[in-house]
């Protein structure tokens, strides 16, 4: 892609990202416009924390943080939601940069078991801290950031402000010096620390920023939705954001953004069949993952270098040792 | 006399009941390229895990340039000037050769988190600098023709090249090479010696461990000889080629003896 294509089509999706709510006055496309706005944060920073080879587990986690900690400081202390938020955001980092040093030494298996016992132990404090948190009844009445955004269109804005911030900055770590070091760490520690990578501050510093972006999410999510409970960040959320990234390509941060429109609409499409839903949903995961491996972006590097001739240089890395031989 | 530029004193590695390395001590002086043998199990690995500081030493000091380093981390280390390969993993297999030495490259190409995420002044200046410090490695190396070729599609002797160069990237003083021709045939050998000459032109001493006694012999100033963790002779290759205890260790008693 040139320069100048590339321009084009980041206006049009400028131009499509801020228009399309007024081509609609449906209340619920409004609403998965949103959803899928604050869920591109959460699998958007998943993503970087799997670029360095770990799977997380606990990113509803940090979002449980993000969330309590900014309804309670706007609900409990009275203070405006921009306090709120970057309590949040600030109490999930703070608890990334605690547990990030000790668990980010594991890895593999160990790392995915520790990350799944942890969340669940968050969710667990959250019920059982009934005069905090309200317990397993969670939350209500949430006021919104500001009256303006009871509008659901309103606040599809506010959710792609962040969501434009939180993706930016994702795709600017990555593709900065800091990103070749993670991809570094990714494809060979060792290698990677006797090339002078400070491996274990690396990933800190990935793990804090991309828990910081979840706790963010959270408490957007949680202003939004009004309640918060318990349920809103178990290990089926955490879950569900690896689902996406998998899904969409772990290779890049595009994955992790097709992955979240496609597993926020998927199911809100579905709903015209509630009774077969599930199972519906289940068979397109399981065909997904078992016949494109590399998810969605990879087939659909494929195929584009199938319809193009000529090797293409955005063709996976293989296919273009295959072509300059 | 000047510092030895690497200085080993008295190095132990104990893993449970099995003393891996004992009591090794050996200097590097500049320019100079220290060969390590010995036969299987003798500790050579651990020789170089410990100095490069992937593993700690259970007792026994480190001395880079005069400077206590030991149990000092890797990354630190490179930052110091002392750089290692390895056997098995020795390059980033899925990408480029260019792309490879930038990693190796870190050392200068990072400008610092919140520089290289604004892509500051500092930051355009530290890669451009480094796109032609691996422009020159790659030259020198030998390895211009491959630049994008993924590294996993390469053959194994230029692999191991390309491992060396990755080191290389970092501008060390010191680098250590854990059996750089394992695996090779004699014509990619000759090639990886011809290198590692070229790299002490440059000023860089090398430590190299390996099984290949032509190998070794043509190349080293001194040679280290290691069996079951200890030092069993220390000098010029033929000298200690010719010493009755390391013909025991290679070939049996029973040969010494036969040759006496």
């Amino acid at each position: 892609m040139t320069q100048a294509t590339r321009i084009t089509w980041g206006v049009l999706a400028a131009v499509v990202l801020v228009v399309w709510p007024w081509l609609t006055d449906d209340r619920f496309l409004h609403h998965v416009g949103v959803l899928i706005m604050l869920t591109a944060i959460g699998a958007s920073s998943l993503h970087l924390i799997i670029r360095t080879g770990h799977v997380s587990l606990c990113h509803a986690a940090f979002m449980a943080f993000g969330a309590y900690g900014s309804v309670l400081t706007v609900m409990s202390l009275g203070l405006p939601f921009p306090i709120g938020l970057l309590v949040g955001t600030g109490a999930a980092a703070l608890l990334a940069a605690t547990i990030g040093p000790i668990v980010l030494r594991l890895t593999g298996k160990y790392f995915v078991l520790i990350t799944f016992l942890f969340g669940e132990v968050v969710r667990m404090a959250i019920v059982e801290n009934v005069a905090l948190t309200g317990g397993s009844n969670g939350i209500f009445n949430v006021p919104p950031p500001h009256p303006i955004f009871l509008d659901t269109r309103a606040y599809y804005y506010l959710a792609l402000a962040f969501a434009v911030f939180a993706v930016g900055l994702c795709a600017r770590i990555l593709g900065s010096e800091f990103g070749r070091a993670m991809n570094a760490i990714r494809d060979g520690e060792r290698l990677a620390e006797c090339s002078g990578v400070p491996v274990i501050r690396f990933k800190v510093i990935v793990f804090i920023i991309a828990c910081a972006l979840a706790g963010m999410q959270g408490s957007l999510m949680a202003h939004y939705n009004k309640v918060l409970s318990p349920e809103n960040f178990s290990g089926i959320i955490s879950l569900n954001l690896v689902v996406m990234n998998v899904i969409g390509g772990m290779s890049s941060l595009w994955g992790a953004l097709i992955g979240a429109v496609f597993m926020v609409m998927l199911p809100e499409l579905l709903r015209g069949y509630v009774n077969i839903q599930h199972i519906i949903f289940g068979a397109i995961l399981f065909a997904t993952m078992a016949f494109m491996p590399g998810g969605i972006i990879e087939a659909a590097r494929r195929v584009k270098a199938l319809l193009s001739a000529k090797p293409d240089a955005s063709a996976p890395p293989l296919a273009r040792a295959g072509a300059a031989e | 006399m000047t510092t030895p530029l690497l200085k080993i004193e008295q190095l132990s590695k104990r893993f449970g009941g099995l003393q891996a390395v004992a009591d090794l001590s050996y200097e590097v002086a500049e320019r100079e390229i220290l060969g390590i043998i010995g036969p299987n199990g003798a500790g050579k690995t651990t020789a170089v895990n410990l100095v490069s500081g992937v593993i700690e030493p259970s007792s026994g000091r480190v001395f880079l340039d005069g400077r206590d380093v030991t149990g000092q981390k890797p990354h630190v280390l490179v930052e110091s000037g002392l750089v290692r390969t390895f056997q098995a993993t020795t390059v980033f297999a899925g990408s480029t050769v260019r792309e490879n030495l930038r990693r190796g490259a870190f050392r200068l190409l990072y400008p610092g988190f919140l520089a290289t995420l604004f892509d500051t002044p500092k930051a355009r200046e530290a890669r451009a600098r480094t796109v032609a410090h691996v422009d020159e490695v790659m030259h020198w190396l030998g390895l211009e023709r491959f630049a994008d070729h993924v590294a996993s599609s390469l053959p194994y002797g230029i692999q191991k090249v390309l491992g060396m160069g990755i080191g290389l990237a970092a501008r060390p003083r010191i680098i250590l090479l854990d059996e750089p021709v394992a695996g090779l045939s004699a014509e990619e050998t000759d090639h990886v010696r011809d290198t590692i000459r070229l790299v002490r032109e440059r000023g860089i001493a090398v430590v190299v461990i390996d099984h290949n006694m032509r190998f070794i012999t043509d190349l080293c100033d001194r040679v280290l000889v290691m069996a079951q963790g200890r030092e069993l002779a220390q000098g010029a290759p033929r000298d200690v080629l010719a010493n009755t205890a390391v013909i025991e260790a290679y070939l049996g008693k029973r040969y010494a003896k036969a040759q006496r």
